[in-house]
């Protein structure tokens, strides 16, 4: 039985420094924003935003998701929750929104970079109605001015959302391009626009020829843990060249770890889903709990809130403003219903070849969280695949509970095995 | 039932003790015995906060508010689905499907208000699949009049959708005699709430609530008839004031607290001046108006006649602007923020409130509460104690 | 005579069980745990061999489960309590589907398929509400021995009606009822009517097939007993040893691993691979 073998948590391929390196280029970018007002700085959302029109106004985005997830890693985040919940958030708010709210009051300095004061705020309302209050309560603290950009949710079991809510969307981006029109004093370069969305359009498609190359046995890099360092610069840098160079370099490194039949782990013994985002204050010691049993991501529901480009979609040159909002309505986890989610993991069982299904509930994130017990239900008791829940959270160290999780894999992986020696039996 | 509701001769305690034992029945006994009479007839159970209920009525159907369960049931199998950081609502609801209480229905509706209740429509499409079950997305940009034209096509969409279900096209004419109906229910409530404000011993927080949530229980044509009752008898009410301390109540749009704890917190020494119980079916301030476009002219009232809703992101004003004009308005002396636990939206509202009531000087008192007590000492002396320190101030 | 252990290091108690290779409980131990695990694990492994009349050098093979599993210094292998839930409550009763286990802190539900395996698990570790901890909470308030609270519940005519699951706001919750002078054997009845029924909420989320059997401390109240019944419309197993049923399941993984020849040799003994023959001894 597999126990406690040496756990390989890193991959620390050539693509992992690269990526360090670009986010700390791009964090240098907001400091300096900070200190002398160099660039207008944009406040967004990373499920699903337009963030091809901010660079073709070179304006520099900010998104407070990702400097929230920042202060976890690196183990800042309590303090400022502390402080927040001191100013009267409840300890059942999101944490990202507590960390980044006692991140503002502050100063705005974190370990990584000095976070400028919004220009604007740009509210993506895509799905997640935590969106809409962080961005509330941030308006009130920056006096910024703010716009709400109301993406429909994504309601139906329709195929597409409907031409009325495409239209809707392409609209109040006008209105956006019409903001940013009159805070640069330049008119859009359209051209440039299209120039931007095709290297989004490309940068998509190498995320996606990527996620596919997990399809094989072993797969060539972990499409959870590993997915995460790629997913930053894909929302930090989605629409540049140095985003599109890094996914053609992310890209060559994986097709020859494919090629070459490497994985992440010396054996890999069990292939899953990973479903909801990962407790980043405890990246590494989760990661471990699952490499100690050969278990490996072969694709995960999270590496999908900034964009699903795996299942077709592109963003369109021939169409910037349309196809960025299909983006935004449709392409992302974060705008889908359970229902559209639960097709999404069942098409990753399915076309990746996964034995089993491991939900990982955070209680700050209702959209991920709320009501995974029925989705559960729905694998276990009407599609049979072994599946495991456990909770923790995204920001909040205080609520991951080492010795239960790892009770808990520890029992779903044992019973798998059990399984797999009786089948053969 | 429905007829002891409107029986002309009823005294004023007897009406509320039917409406409280209305708001607390988990199986909708009045609803259910009013389709029985009226074989063919359906129901659209709507969920909090807001409902365009003038669609399902014009449709031809009977809307009714499908709000948990109170402290009634057990919870047993919804807990199975919903973890234990989410509100009570969300689960007793389910819960109500789950033990077959809610066959009766043809259909539910549900709306963006916060995420655990965006994913329990799912839940509900997925558990339920001969329920109709519709999801309303409701415009979020204020600045601009493209909310209000998207919010009238997507009116279109759900009113296509019901029809389907009932087998009724609903005409213009239709549709304005349910908002002419709804109207005027809309502004009784309003003249009952004026009448608290003024005059807060003749009808309480209890009772007024009790009367509403009766009201979205039952069908709307008895309900303004029972309105009308009620309003016609509550000023020579024998009622005396008490000296108590005035107060508006927000935070409570969408779980519904228990009665007792309502009652609790006026027999702690406030008058509940204000609140906003069941803010979706009170969601105007004036009359919708009665045009050639119905839908447009719902969508427009809701975003430019409504009472303001922590669940309605308007950025055309800061959060606590209105809470504060209201206290002042209504000249409380206080302001009691109760949001239900784990309700997302009001604890976010709750901390800019809480540095505008201080900076604005007005005392206030933050209480959580579940819709599942039925034990309220703890909270007796919390309100209590708040009664204490303005009384001794 | 081959020889298998299973030591089971609860957060209160310590049990351990030694089988013989003919699937017979030979020795079993059970103490307080205390504040050293690891000595706790040893000490209780003792007792077992003693009370089995062996040395603890004979003892081929021995698992470790419980939240210390990892404090058994001498174990050969360290196993969940929800595997070894499921195989010794599948070897006390052959036909168990569902475990329902209430420990002093924890709760959990088990299905178990024909084999002893483990289907499909769910665990409450988050809060004491429906554990033996919110039991003795509430023995302690209203003044009674642990072990009487169980049999005076049946006595209630009138269950209260318990506001909350929460073991600490069980306490004032039982207060008011006595000041109200509601009798303690309706409020004893009320306090183990709302932990059966949160239990069995979450043992639902596994899905409840017959036979079900009742696992850890809890399982000794007659009251719980009584009361899981009601909610759930069925007979569960109880016996005698069901505080060890973990120790159990974890002898049996033992013994198998011994048997089948994957062991590592035991406390004292070289790498000699055994042979599964029952020796002239026997």
């Amino acid at each position: 039985m597999a126990q406690s073998r040496a756990a390989i948590t890193d991959y620390q391929g050539r693509i992992h420094n690269l990526q360090k390196d670009m986010i700390g280029r791009y964090y240098s970018r907001l400091t300096a924003a900070s200190q002398n007002a160099s660039e207008k700085a944009i406040y967004m959302l990373i499920s699903g935003n337009p963030v091809e029109l901010i660079e073709a106004f070179d304006m520099i985005p900010v998104y407070p998701e990702v400097n929230a997830l920042q202060l976890a890693v690196k183990k800042q985040s309590l303090p400022l929750i502390l402080a927040a919940e001191e100013m009267g958030y409840s300890t059942d708010n999101c944490a990202y929104v507590k960390a980044d709210v006692g991140m503002y009051f502050a100063g705005r300095k974190t370990p990584f970079a000095t976070i400028p004061e919004p220009d604007l705020i740009l509210c993506n309302y895509v799905g997640c109605n935590v969106y809409l209050q962080w961005f509330e309560h941030l308006k009130e603290y920056s006096k910024a001015p703010i716009y709400n950009l109301d993406v429909p949710f994504f309601r139906t079991n329709s195929a597409d959302p409907s031409e009325e809510d495409i239209r809707y969307v392409v609209k109040q981006l006008e209105e956006v391009i019409e903001i940013l029109e009159r805070m640069s004093g330049k008119k859009l370069d359209y051209k440039k626009l299209e120039h931007i969305v095709e290297l989004s359009g490309e940068t998509g498609a190498l995320w996606s020829e990527i996620k596919k190359l997990a399809q094989q046995r072993p797969t060539p890099f972990d499409a959870y843990f590993d997915s995460v360092m790629m997913m930053a610069p894909l929302y930090c840098l989605r629409g540049t060249e140095d985003g599109l160079w890094f996914f053609q370099e992310a890209y060559k490194e994986m097709k020859q770890r494919a090629d070459n039949q490497e994985g992440p782990l010396p054996e890999e013994r069990f292939r899953v889903v990973m479903e909801g985002p990962p407790p980043w204050p405890y990246l590494r010691q989760f990661r471990d709990m699952f490499s100690r049993w050969g278990a490996v991501a072969v694709a995960s529901t999270y590496s999908t809130v900034g964009g699903i480009w795996e299942f077709g979609f592109r963003h369109d040159p021939q169409r910037p403003l349309e196809s960025i909002a299909r983006h935004m309505l449709q392409w992302n986890l974060t705008n889908r219903n359970f229902i559209q989610r639960y097709r999404q993991i069942k098409d990753y069982l399915r076309d990746w070849n996964a034995d089993a299904l491991v939900i990982h509930s955070v209680k700050s994130c209702r959209l991920f969280s709320a009501g995974q017990g029925d989705m559960r239900e729905y694998f276990t008791k009407q599609l049979n695949v072994p599946t495991l829940l456990i909770e923790s959270d995204i920001e909040d160290p205080r609520y991951f509970s080492e010795a239960q999780l790892r009770n808990r894999v520890d029992a779903f992986f044992e019973a798998l095995e059990h399984q797999r020696m009786l089948a053969k039996n | 039932m429905a007829t002891a509701l409107t029986q002309s001769a009823s005294p004023l305690e007897s009406v509320f003790a039917a409406c409280r034992e209305s708001a607390q029945d988990p199986e909708f006994s009045v609803a259910r015995s009013w389709l029985r009479a009226h074989p063919g007839r359906k129901a659209i159970g709507c969920f909090p906060v807001y409902c365009p209920v003038e669609l399902i009525h014009a449709a031809g159907m009977l809307p009714l508010g499908i709000i948990g369960a109170g402290n009634q049931i057990e919870i047993t199998f919804a807990d199975s689905r919903f973890q234990s950081f989410v509100c009570s609502i969300v689960k007793s609801t389910l819960e109500l499907g789950l033990t077959s209480r809610l066959g009766f229905l043809e259909g539910m509706l549900f709306h963006s208000i916060c995420d655990p209740a965006r994913n329990l429509a799912s839940v509900f499409q997925r558990n339920f699949p001969d329920l109709f079950v519709e999801y309303i997305h409701f415009p979020q940009n204020f600045t601009s009049p493209l909310g209000r034209q998207y919010l009238a096509r997507e009116y279109r969409r759900i009113l296509e959708g019901l029809e389907q279900r009932s087998g009724h096209a609903a005409s213009t004419q239709d549709l304005n005699r349910s908002i002419a109906l709804y109207n005027g229910i809309r502004a009784r409530l309003r003249e009952i709430y004026r009448i608290r404000t003024e005059t807060p011993h003749l009808i309480s927080a209890a009772e007024s609530f009790v009367l509403t949530r009766a009201g979205t229980l039952m069908v709307p044509e008895d309900f303004l008839s029972l309105l009308d009752q009620v309003l016609g008898e509550l000023p020579s009410r024998p009622s005396k004031p008490k000296d108590r301390i005035r107060v508006v109540l927000e935070g409570s749009f969408c779980e519904l607290p228990p009665v007792g704890l309502i009652e609790t917190l006026e027999q702690a020494g406030c008058y509940i001046l204000d609140d906003d119980f069941l803010r979706g079916w009170r969601w105007f301030t004036q009359d919708v108006p009665i045009q050639d476009d119905p839908l447009a002219a719902l969508a427009e009232s809701y975003s430019e006649r409504a009472y303001y809703s922590g669940t309605k992101h308007d950025s055309r004003e800061t959060k606590a602007e209105h809470l504060i004009r209201l206290a002042r308005e209504k000249k409380a002396d206080a302001v009691i923020f109760q949001a239900a636990k784990f309700c997302e939206p009001a604890l976010f509202d709750y901390a800019l409130y809480r540095k505008a009531l201080e900076d604005a000087k007005i005392p206030h008192l933050l209480l959580e509460f579940e819709e599942k007590t039925w034990s309220f000492d703890r909270v007796r002396s919390e309100a209590e104690t708040f009664v204490e320190s303005l009384l001794f101030d | 005579m081959t020889y298998a252990g299973g030591v089971d290091v609860g957060s209160t108690q310590t049990k351990a069980i030694i089988l013989s290779e003919n699937h017979k409980i030979v020795g079993r131990a059970l103490i307080n745990t205390g504040a050293n695990v690891s000595m706790a694990a040893e000490r209780a492994f003792k007792q077992a061999a003693s009370s089995a009349g062996i040395s603890p050098e004979s003892v081929e093979y021995v698992v470790g489960t419980g939240y210390g599993r990892y404090k058994v210094s001498f174990g050969n292998a360290q196993i969940t309590e929800i595997s070894c839930h499921a195989r010794g409550a599948n070897f006390l009763f052959p036909k168990t589907r569902t475990v329902i286990d209430m420990g002093g802190q924890d709760a959990k539900g088990i299905r178990v398929g024909e084999q002893g395996d483990v289907k499909d698990f769910v665990m409450n570790d988050k809060c004491a509400a429906g554990t033996g901890r919110f039991l003795s909470n509430a023995a302690e308030t209203v003044g009674l021995g642990l072990d009487r609270i169980g049999p005076i519940s049946l006595q209630a005519k009138k269950p209260v009606r318990l506001s909350t699951v929460c073991a600490v706001f069980v306490e004032s919750d039982i207060m008011s009822y006595l000041a109200e002078g509601k009798t303690v054997p309706d409020i004893l009845g009320g306090v183990h009517s709302a932990i059966a029924a949160r239990t069995v909420a979450l043992v639902r989320r596994v899905g409840i097939e017959p036979e079900v059997t009742f696992t850890g401390g809890v399982s000794r109240n007659i009251g719980m007993v009584k009361a899981l019944e009601e909610k759930l419309g069925l007979a569960v197993n109880v016996c005698d040893d069901s505080h060890f049923i973990g120790a159990i399941g974890a002898a049996i993984f033992a013994l198998e691993r011994t048997l089948g020849g994957e062991a590592s040799p035991g406390p004292g003994k070289t790498g000699q691979v055994l042979s599964s023959q029952p020796s002239a001894a026997d």
